[in-house]
């Protein structure tokens, strides 16, 4: 049960947080579906009216949802961790006898439900505005996108663990967005390259693109094919949190926690 | 005398930097404190008090030692002795801006794993006790300093974990917050609430609330001692010699000559000698040579130092 109150206080900090930033969070939500629109009638005065374009516009509207949770989900720890130090309550965070595990955990969570209720409303704003509606299965949808997301965090705790011994990561951080990108946009040329499965998210987009574009439903797919994106999402996250506790060590023993 | 519930031998932390090499910053530390023990940890700056703070609450790693924190191996299993300790690092920088009085202590409950439910009425208390009610539903941004850092210690001490930790709490406070703050502290350690270990500069703070100290100075002990006993120990030694009139150098050479911890000010039309005598018949001696030189002696009597002058004079080495 004690696991669950910290749960609850974490989650409950973190929306009040997010609520009493109400600038920041319109801000972010008008930039996003402003560089969104940009992308969307670029791409459809460049492609014009030639024939097979339309699935191409459908994979923007996927693709920049996907890629709006991802930098979601892999910023949300490593820009935390910075805040937390910068008001000193990082320290704190990492007094409580649940574990820091466990914290970390309890605000990816509660950042996943924030982001996923942005992200899909945003999501449908984009088709409502643009006229491209996808196949909306959210029962297949969202444990897709979790899936694809939970090899993300990954990254994000390797940064993190990054940003509390180096404090200074922006310059990495910028460069990940970008490659974000590349990831998704991979994912459509899985046919020509099928090693690129092995990267991180390009499978789990795929997965997804089958499912919004193809209109196939999770219980549809071969399981193999979802066991694949568990087994992938599992090892970056690993990966990720291996390099983050080794890092962590390496502020503990500097005393780094506390400075910013 | 009872088990103590936090025991540090042998503690040490060196900090390795390619550009600085190495830096000690706790030399082999060793100390103990009982239950409801009130202790404070005096150094001057960089002496090593904030690093064996951070130590105990397992927040930084130390290079060698041990620490046990009411039993358990604060080392190997932190996350067992953060069920017995917490800490306030640096007053107002502790706690969530954003979030309001009750929001924070709410949060740090949480954060310890307590539900609302069994922290609500010990929140009330502490929201009473620190003084806070007015401002239960402000944001901590909107709050004086003061009551920023009352509200660290509060977030503190709603955890409700038998050692408390405190680097520096009164630091920066005005006058009145600082004697609230001290009052609070102090009702705790009467009571017998908590154990608690307090680094300060504030010796004011440190003399009212706490029964021992513990003189840090770069990274090692030098006294760890009742302020009682301390005060005796400086009083029995510390003479003050009230002479007529002005000393000539000569005069002055000759007594800085022949007794080491002397020294000679000016108060007006008289001459101060403040010595401090291990030896008390050395006093006959002072008074010989004051004699022997015609000085006119007004008075002689013992000197009844504060926590501060045996701070400096034990940090500056005066005392062994």
């Amino acid at each position: 049960m004690r696991y669950l109150y910290l749960l609850r206080a974490m989650m409950k900090k973190n929306f009040l947080i997010i609520w009493r930033y109400p600038f920041n969070l319109t801000a972010g939500i008008i930039s996003i579906m402003m560089i969104f629109l940009v992308i969307f009638y670029g791409a459809k005065f460049i492609g014009g009216s030639s024939p097979g374009f339309g699935n191409t516009l459908e994979g923007i509207v996927m693709g920049f949802m996907l890629w709006t949770f991802i930098i979601f989900a892999f910023s949300d720890l490593t820009w935390d961790f910075i805040n937390e130090a910068q008001q000193g309550t990082l320290e704190q965070l990492y007094m409580s006898p649940l574990g820091f595990g466990w914290v970390s955990f309890s605000y990816i969570l509660s950042f996943l439900v924030i982001n996923l209720t942005i992200t899909l409303g945003l999501f449908v704003l984009m088709m409502a505005v643009t006229g491209k509606w996808l196949h909306l299965d959210f029962l297949s949808l969202i444990p897709l996108m979790l899936l694809t997301v939970w090899g993300v965090y990954g990254f994000g705790f390797a940064m993190g663990g990054l940003a509390l011994v180096f404090k200074q990561v922006q310059a990495v951080f910028q460069i990940f967005q970008f490659v974000w990108v590349a990831l998704v946009i991979a994912a459509s040329a899985l046919e020509t390259f099928p090693w690129a499965k092995f990267l991180p998210v390009t499978w789990g987009v795929h997965l997804i693109g089958r499912v919004l574009i193809g209109g196939q439903s999770l219980s549809a797919m071969p399981i193999a094919d979802v066991v694949f994106l568990v087994l992938i999402s599992a090892v970056y996250f690993l990966l990720g949190y291996a390099i983050f506790k080794r890092l962590e060590r390496v502020a503990r023993d500097r005393g780094l926690l506390g400075h910013y | 005398m009872a088990e103590p519930v936090l025991r540090v031998k042998n503690l040490k932390k060196i900090y390795r930097s390619r550009r600085r090499g190495e830096t000690v910053a706790v030399d082999g530390v060793s100390f103990s404190v009982h239950k409801n023990e009130v202790v404070g940890l005096l150094g001057p700056n960089g002496a090593g008090k904030t690093t064996i703070i951070k130590s105990i609450c397992t927040i930084l790693l130390p290079t060698s030692g041990e620490i046990w924190v009411d039993g358990v191996d604060a080392i190997r299993n932190p996350r067992a002795a953060l069920e017995k300790v917490t800490a306030v690092l640096e007053g107002n920088r502790n706690v969530y801006w954003r979030l309001t009085v009750r929001d924070n202590l709410e949060f740090f409950a949480g954060l310890q794993g307590q539900s609302l439910r069994s922290v609500k009425g010990y929140i009330d208390e502490l929201i009473e006790l620190f003084n806070l009610k007015e401002k239960v539903n402000e944001q901590a941004r909107a709050l004086s300093r003061g009551m920023q850092q009352k509200l660290a210690v509060a977030c503190a001490l709603v955890k409700r974990t038998p050692i408390l930790l405190l680097d520096e709490p009164t630091l920066g406070l005005d006058v009145e917050t600082s004697y609230e703050l001290r009052w609070i502290l102090k009702r705790m350690a009467e009571r017998g609430e908590r154990t608690i270990l307090l680094s300060s500069h504030d010796m004011n703070v440190v003399q009212d609330i706490c029964e021992r100290v513990i003189i840090i100075n770069h990274g090692k002990i030098v006294v760890d001692d009742k302020i009682e006993n301390l005060q005796r120990l400086f009083t029995a030694s510390a003479y003050r010699f009230e002479i007529a009139g002005h000393l000539t150098p000569q005069q002055q050479q000759k007594l800085t000559e022949q007794f080491d911890m002397i020294k000679i000010s000016a108060d007006g039309s008289r001459t101060i000698i403040e010595a401090d005598l291990l030896d008390s018949r050395k006093v006959y001696e002072i008074i010989d040579v004051l004699r022997e030189n015609g000085c006119q002696l007004e008075s002689v009597g013992k000197q009844y130092p504060d926590l501060e002058e045996i701070f400096l004079r034990i940090v500056k080495g005066e005392k062994q």
